[in-house]
């Protein structure tokens, strides 16, 4: 019998629910000692930042290492990852404008990036364009982003460097980059919050493809055109980052398309839906992180001796309809799972788990969560919480 | 084999924490090396493409690059080339420049623009055609990637559509 859950290792047949109910709350002591090696992580992540010599950087870190850990603790001691991974997610995805928004400002006085900035190289690399930037480099060795390869005094997000950090989170998270470290999805997830029920609840399973239909077109688009068409055209997130300076009746447009996008798929649909309708729906960057599911060692299960085929709790709670009746019977998730865990925590059987590929479903399921909450919240620590203290750091200077 | 494959599914899983501590230390360093030494650069018609040769002035010099031919299937945009002044804070309050922009021997163009020294001014150039390769363009400021005038760092960059590309560039 597995102590942490409850499981009867290998044992076939469903045991009593109280048996294995995952959600039992475990000790403060032990919480505290699994929340433990977060802190000592943390603590290094945030080290530079306590040395240095104003006090802003270190009260940013401190609030940052508190939040980031106290969260963790939570998700030691409730057993629950959906909702506190959500409230670190969502202060990411509300956070990293302001500092970026204040960083664009002090550097070049406006959210516009004009065309000096960019013949400079000095974008800064959003791995959103990363799909679209595969075909051309293959086929002409040139990267269509104005940016530099190598980091810069001028611009440290270079694209080699926003490319190595996601390909780590690749490794580490396969698509949980979309739900721990996607500094975009959490202002949807936000704004999905906001009420109880969803107003929209009727929504056709098959509008799930389009991310693939997106991420298609752009990929031939931008190989047949050399740009990043979805920088240039659909990505709605520049409404909140930084665009190219409205000089012209292209550019004035092009700017129209990302405000009505972000008001539409981030800030309306989220709302009636509870649903990431961007994610869902649009995100080209999503459908191509799907693929690394397939190489993640981790994913959710349905373990089917337990699971009371009730179908709507599970696919309900999910917020990109990565779960349907299908799926469900074949055990498992759709291949857009980002690995969120609103399904698991949600499901009162404890039929759908954390598993590690390999392993003997539902045998020890909760090793299976403590091993990705490490890797994936020591990534989210490292670079989620980065931003968030830069943005803290910003909002105490500015109050300062 | 039934006890290797779980052994080896969680010596995986706990690999990934290791790769998360070793990121900021080691891998990102080596993923980022490596993206570099794929040998990759950024589009010519953003960067401006490779300098082609100098021209030596009183104080400072003029880098021109080589014609960018943007190689796009759906988006033809016009060939240009980069010419850029430098060090931009070397530079007389006036240029007027001939420029031989596809090294023939024979100036191709005229550039003339003012230089503030406020560095955050907006530049205007005026471009008078000696050859077919380029057209004669007035006000010239940052319409767009082809045609434009701006400071990168110590430097002003012009950017100047070309024409006749049937004739052999170089000398």
């Amino acid at each position: 019998m597995d102590t942490e859950t409850g499981h009867p290792g290998g044992v076939q047949g469903s045991p009593p629910f109280k048996q294995c109910h995952p959600n039992a709350p475990r000790s403060i002591p032990r919480s505290l000692l699994l929340t433990l090696p977060m802190f000592l992580w943390a603590s290094l992540m945030f080290s530079r930042a306590f040395a240095a010599r104003t006090a802003a950087p270190k009260i940013a870190a401190l609030v940052t290492l508190v939040f980031t850990v106290s969260l963790f603790f939570l998700m030691m001691r409730t057993r629950r990852t959906y909702k506190w991974r959500r409230v670190f997610f969502v202060a990411l995805g509300f956070l990293f404008p302001v500092g970026f928004i204040a960083s664009l400002v002090a550097l070049r006085g406006s959210m516009s990036i004009p065309i000096d900035q960019m013949i400079a190289g000095d974008t800064p690399f959003c791995f959103l364009a990363i799909p679209m930037m595969i075909v051309p480099a293959a086929l002409t060795r040139t990267l269509i982003f104005p940016g530099s390869i190598l980091p810069t005094a001028s611009n440290p997000y270079a694209i080699a460097a926003m490319v190595a950090l996601w390909l780590t989170a690749t490794i580490v998270l396969g698509k949980g980059w979309c739900s721990f470290a996607c500094f975009f999805g959490g202002l949807e997830e936000g704004f999905a919050a906001i009420r109880r029920k969803a107003v929209i609840r009727d929504i056709h399973p098959s509008l799930r493809l389009v991310p693939w239909g997106v991420l298609a077109g752009i990929v031939l688009l931008s190989a047949a055109t050399l740009e990043p068409t979805y920088c240039s055209w659909l990505c709605p997130f520049k409404a909140v980052t930084e665009f190219s300076e409205i000089r012209s009746a292209q550019t004035a447009l092009q700017f129209g398309i990302f405000s009505t996008l972000f008001a539409g798929l981030v800030v309306v649909l989220p709302v009636l839906t509870r649903k990431r309708t961007q994610c869902t729906f649009l995100c080209p960057f999503g459908a191509f992180q799907s693929l690394f599911n397939k190489t993640s060692i981790f994913d959710i299960r349905v373990d089917r001796e337990r699971c009371a085929d009730c179908v709507t709790l599970c696919s309900g709670a999910c917020p990109t309809l990565s779960m349907n009746p299908q799926s469900i019977a074949a055990g498992g998730t759709l291949m857009s799972c980002m690995k969120c865990g609103a399904c698991v925590d949600v499901c009162k059987k404890g039929a759908a788990v954390w598993h590690v590929k390999g392993t003997p479903l539902s045998v020890r399921p909760e090793t299976a969560r403590l091993l990705y909450l490490y890797a994936a919240w020591g990534f989210a620590t490292m670079f989620g919480g980065s931003i968030i203290a830069n943005s803290v750091e910003t909002i105490i200077g500015f109050f300062a | 084999m039934k006890r290797i494959v779980p052994i080896l599914a969680y010596t995986a899983a706990a690999l990934t924490i290791v790769a998360v501590i070793l990121s900021p230390f080691v891998l990102m360093g080596w993923f980022v090396r490596g993206v570099a030494a794929l040998g990759l650069r950024t589009d010519p018609v953003y960067s401006g493409g490779e300098a082609a040769y100098a021209i030596p002035k009183s104080g400072y010099r003029i880098i021109v690059n080589r014609p960018v031919v943007p190689k796009s299937l759906l988006r033809a945009g016009p060939t240009f080339v980069q010419i850029a002044w430098e060090p931009a804070s070397a530079l007389p309050a006036r240029i007027g420049d001939e420029v031989d922009v596809d090294h023939d021997g024979r100036p191709d163009l005229v550039a003339r623009f003012a230089v503030p020294r406020d560095r955050t001014a907006q530049l205007q150039a005026d471009v008078t055609s000696l050859s077919p390769r380029v057209a004669s363009m007035r006000g010239i400021a940052r319409q767009s990637f082809t045609s434009a005038i701006v400071r990168v760092g110590d430097r002003i960059v012009l950017r100047v559509p070309l024409a006749d590309l049937k004739r052999p560039m170089g000398p």
